[in-house]
């Protein structure tokens, strides 16, 4: 994929240019250096009119189809633009026909709709893999327009298109292919809905942290809240966590079981039990038959998937093609990807406690430094060297203290879900992590909870202290508990 | 998911075995009016929740029974052992040869901390035998003085050893006019000391059970079998299974925790009572029939004027006129005596369940101003009838059922503590003066929230 296309995408949009002069810019990765197939792909690109192609869409594509036509004897490299974008469209959730990307390129309506879905589920993997019902046509467009706002999306056009749906294929089709030049899209697609035999647990929650959920509701109280329903359901929410960990346990003990009972009836040694699906398996052929189909579509999309990596260049010089034919753009301010909410919330409040931290750094130690320069004031020039030997030892200690901190802090843990397996307790290392490391990271993320917790409650106390002190006349109750 | 219940004192071991033995009964019943099937589950998950399996496939309860004197215990196991259709296990049981005098704080500072490691395990044994715990039931009278005193210790700890388990304390309100002469003393520490350990208290007051036996059920001379046997139906109504959710033939799974999520959620609401009907002696049961419609208008009377049972029910209580300015509502109800409920459970037993009418129960004027009934009420259904009973209902309700006894309770022993009587008994074993006013101040609190509802 041609390096210089996504900085195409973000640049203010360029007038018509012939397809020929774009061609000689590009300097390193240009056509004309790569074999036969490819330039004569480029060949046939190069020969349109792209002035042409702007004025009368549909005649042109009807000439191009033509032209294609007469070219049918080139062999691949005429089809490869199709089959790479078919191969595309395999490895997508609810990936469209190439018909339809090659309509959006030249901005027709009925591309819009599914270009929208596409987005939709490229864009919110989450809500895709539930069963609920398919969002409608406007939360959709809405949905897809905030996220890629919040990803840092330059385009303004696309954040104009109408709700319904019904226009800005084009955009899209710039849309999707920015997403899938800025990141491993399809390695994460395909990775979130992976079918898993195992028993997953999920080891860092890093990737669910980052993605920041739906916007809160704000519900406006109308008139004042009674404190006791607050209260009410705060403990509702209390005894609801409680279940979900009492469920959380029966999960446990019942995994334990079906791992201990199973034991030895796995074909794969270092595994040695099975997992519920897999017990699940043995149970039920029909359950069997459906995890076949599954995996069986699952290969589908890899093929699909190595396929559109050997064939991606010839999209993206189609893509270029696209960009041109958009019209020029109005100067439009650089973006920054918005920071979510909470994030920002979080990013204050740090802010602040260094701030705080400094401050108090330095008033310990000015006073300190003041004295020891004033002792140190009438020393001679063996000092310096003395001065020197003591930094020298600072700075080593810092760079462990750093380092300390680093390794504490970033265990090498795998992200995302792990398989879970019993053995045996003497049983000695294979690839993986064993639980008590897992537990030791959590143990100390545990202490340094507690810890911040305790200095929050310390802070909340002193605060109410200093509130009672401020009213004499009042008596503070405070509620029942231990 | 499973229940362990952990049965103190004489009281707590008599009742549980009640209990256990209506649980039993019903699941066995022959007359579940429902499909085999059906029946087939109920029972099934029934029998997870309550009990466990042995080899020889006698049910055995989830149960830990502690004492300080064995009889009782030993009276309890060989009633459970005779019958041959369930047993308590042969190692869950703890007991001393002596007795504790009925002193709640030797209960408290010196039973507790000397067997606390003893008890803990049989209840780490016992917790272990379950797949899944939902929560304990803890069986107590709240005057006496070993069950008391020990109680209160033996739920501090289950909140610190299993503090993500739920916790619900059945406890036993003492007669009004008991013969201990500090059971005020004992009530209010052991309830200051469950409610800051406790998830939620479902109180059982004798008095009122006492009346049931009396009036409805036509007993004679009321022993306290009778009594206990009246408060296991009551709670069997409760706890035995029903569908999870409107429309769903599965049974739920964790009503303990259901439960506690629609009534208890606020901390200084934990205060539940409960009502049932119909309730009569078998004798009269195949004579009668009952309409979903009668049953539910009783109840909700019974609701409303805070009445015990279905006999002499004041029809005169009425909700309050909405609009009404909040402390002009409240004042209002102190005068009709209505009872003003936080939040409401209904269960629904029996035939044609689903053709029940609830709406009675949806009234806005019921309940506070600060949860809407959407949030209040809650109902459970189940087809399966209880325990012969073609149609039954239970409340349990979060209310202010308990207002006047507590208060009343907390008045006697403030009384009593105002001229420092019998104080030396309980600080001869640690339970200072100091203690007592926390305790004072704590349930004060606790009668002024249910009062401004």
């Amino acid at each position: 994929m041609p390096a210089h296309w996504t900085k195409e995408t973000a640049l203010k949009g360029r007038g018509h240019r012939s397809l020929g002069r774009r061609w000689r810019r590009v300097s390193t990765r240009s056509v004309t250096g790569r074999g036969p197939s490819r330039d004569s792909t480029g060949a046939v690109i190069g020969r349109w009119d792209p002035a042409a192609a702007a004025r009368n869409p549909r005649k042109v594509s009807a000439s191009c189809m033509g032209r294609r036509r007469r070219r049918v004897d080139r062999g691949a490299a005429v089809g490869a633009l199709p089959e790479a974008i078919a191969a595309l469209s395999r490895t997508l959730p609810a990936g469209p026909s190439p018909e339809i990307f090659r309509r959006a390129k030249f901005d027709r309506p009925e591309a819009a709709p599914a270009l929208w879905q596409l987005l939709f589920r490229v864009l919110s993997p989450l809500s895709a893999n539930g069963a609920s019902a398919p969002a409608a046509q406007e939360a959709q467009v809405r949905v897809v327009k905030s996220e890629l706002h919040s990803q840092g999306y330059p385009r303004r056009a696309l954040a104009q298109l109408p709700e319904d749906g019904s226009q800005g294929s084009r955009e899209l089709l710039l849309a999707l292919a920015w997403l899938l030049a800025r990141g491993p899209l399809l390695e994460r697609l395909l990775a979130q809905t992976r079918v898993r035999l195992g028993d997953e647990i999920p080891l860092c929650e890093c990737e669910a942290l980052a993605r920041p959920g739906p916007p809160v509701p704000r519900v406006e109280a109308d008139g004042p809240v009674d404190i006791r329903h607050l209260q009410w359901l705060m403990g509702k929410l209390r005894f609801q966590w409680r279940k979900l960990i009492t469920s959380q346990q029966e999960q446990c003990a019942l995994l334990g079981k079906i791992h201990s009972y199973t034991r030895g009836c796995h074909s794969d040694r270092s595994l040695g039990h099975l997992s519920v699906a897999e017990t699940e398996l043995l149970r039920d052929a029909e359950g069997g038959q459906q995890l076949l189909r599954r995996l069986e579509s699952e290969n589908v999309r890899l093929e699909a998937a190595l396929h559109w990596r050997r064939q991606e260049l010839v999209f993206w010089r189609w893509m270029d093609t696209v960009l041109g034919t958009c019209p020029p753009e109005a100067s439009q301010p650089t973006f920054v990807p918005r920071i979510p909410e909470r994030g920002a919330g979080e990013w204050e409040l740090v802010a602040r406690e260094l701030q705080a931290l400094q401050e108090e750094l330095r008033g310990a130690a000015e006073p300190r430094r003041a004295a020891w320069e004033a002792r140190v004031g009438g020393w001679g020039p063996e000092w310096s060297a003395v001065q020197r030997a003591s930094r020298e030892a600072v700075g080593l200690e810092l760079a462990a203290l750093q380092r300390a901190w680093e390794r504490g802090g970033a265990a090498a843990q795998p992200h995302g879900p792990c398989r879970l397996v019993k053995s045996d307790a003497g049983a000695s290392g294979g690839p993986g992590l064993r639980a008590a490391q897992v537990i030791e990271v959590l143990r100390s993320r545990e202490a340094c909870l507690e810890a911040v917790l305790c200095q929050l409650q310390r802070q909340c106390r002193q605060e109410l202290a200093r509130l009672a002190g401020a009213l004499p006349g009042l008596i503070w109750i405070l509620p029942p508990g231990r | 998911m499973s229940i362990v219940t952990v049965q103190l004192g004489q009281c707590g071991n008599q009742i549980g075995f009640e209990v256990f033995d209506a649980l039993y009964s019903d699941s066995h019943c022959p007359q579940g009016l429902c499909s085999k099937r059906e029946n087939e589950v109920y029972q099934a998950s029934c029998k997870e929740r309550f009990f466990s399996e042995e080899e020889n496939g006698v049910p055995i309860a989830r149960a830990v029974l502690v004492d300080m004197e064995p009889k009782v215990i030993n009276q309890t196991l060989s009633k459970a052992a005779q019958s041959g259709r369930w047993k308590y296990g042969q190692h869950s049981c703890f007991c001393q040869k002596q007795g504790s005098g009925n002193n709640w704080a030797y209960g408290y500072s010196v039973h507790g901390p000397r067997h606390e490691e003893s008890i803990m395990n049989l209840i780490q044994k016992e917790v272990e035998k379950c797949d899944c715990l939902s929560g304990f039931f803890i069986i107590m009278s709240m005057a006496g003085g070993t069950g008391s005193g020990l109680g209160a210790f033996v739920t501090q700890n289950l909140q610190d050893h299993y503090s993500n388990s739920l916790k619900m304390n059945q406890i036993i309100w003492p007669y009004g006019t008991g013969e201990v002469i500090v059971q005020n003393y004992n009530s209010i520490l052991t309830l200051s000391h469950l409610y800051r350990s406790s998830d939620a208290l479902l109180v059982h007051e004798n008095d009122a059970v006492h009346k049931i036996c009396a009036k409805l059920m036509n007993i004679k001379q009321i022993s306290f079998t009778d009594i206990n046997q009246v408060l296991a139906h009551q709670l069997g109504s409760v706890f035995q299974p029903t569908y999870s959710m409107e429309g769903s033939y599965h049974y739920r799974r964790n009503p303990l925790g259901e439960l506690m999520e629609n009534l208890v959620p606020h901390p200084e609401f934990k205060m539940l009572g409960i009502r049932n009907i119909p309730q009569m002696s078998e004798n009269s049961l195949a004579y009668s029939t009952f309409t979903w419609a009668g049953l539910l208008k009783h109840l909700r009377q019974m609701l409303i004027s805070n009445s015990k049972m279905e006999e002499g029910i004041d029809w005169q209580v009425r909700p309050p006129l909405s609009g009404l300015p909040t402390l002009g509502k409240v004042s209002l109800n102190r005068e009709l005596h209505f009872n003003t409920s936080i939040a409401n459970l209904v269960i629904l037993r029996g035939k044609d369940v689903h053709s029940a009418d609830l709406g009675g129960f949806k009234d806005p004027a019921l309940y506070t101003s600060w949860l809407a009934p959407v949030n209040a009420f809650n109902v459970w259904k189940t087809q399966r009838a209880f325990s012969k009973y073609e149609k039954s209902a239970a409340l349990v309700s979060n209310s202010q059922f308990l207002l006047k006894p507590l208060d009343t309770i907390v008045g006697k022993a403030w009384n009593m503590f105002a001229s420092k009587a019998y104080i030396h008994q309980y600080t001869k074993f640690g339970i200072e003066e100091e203690d007592f006013l926390d305790s004072f101040t704590l349930l004060e609190q606790v009668v002024a929230s249910y009062c401004n509802l």
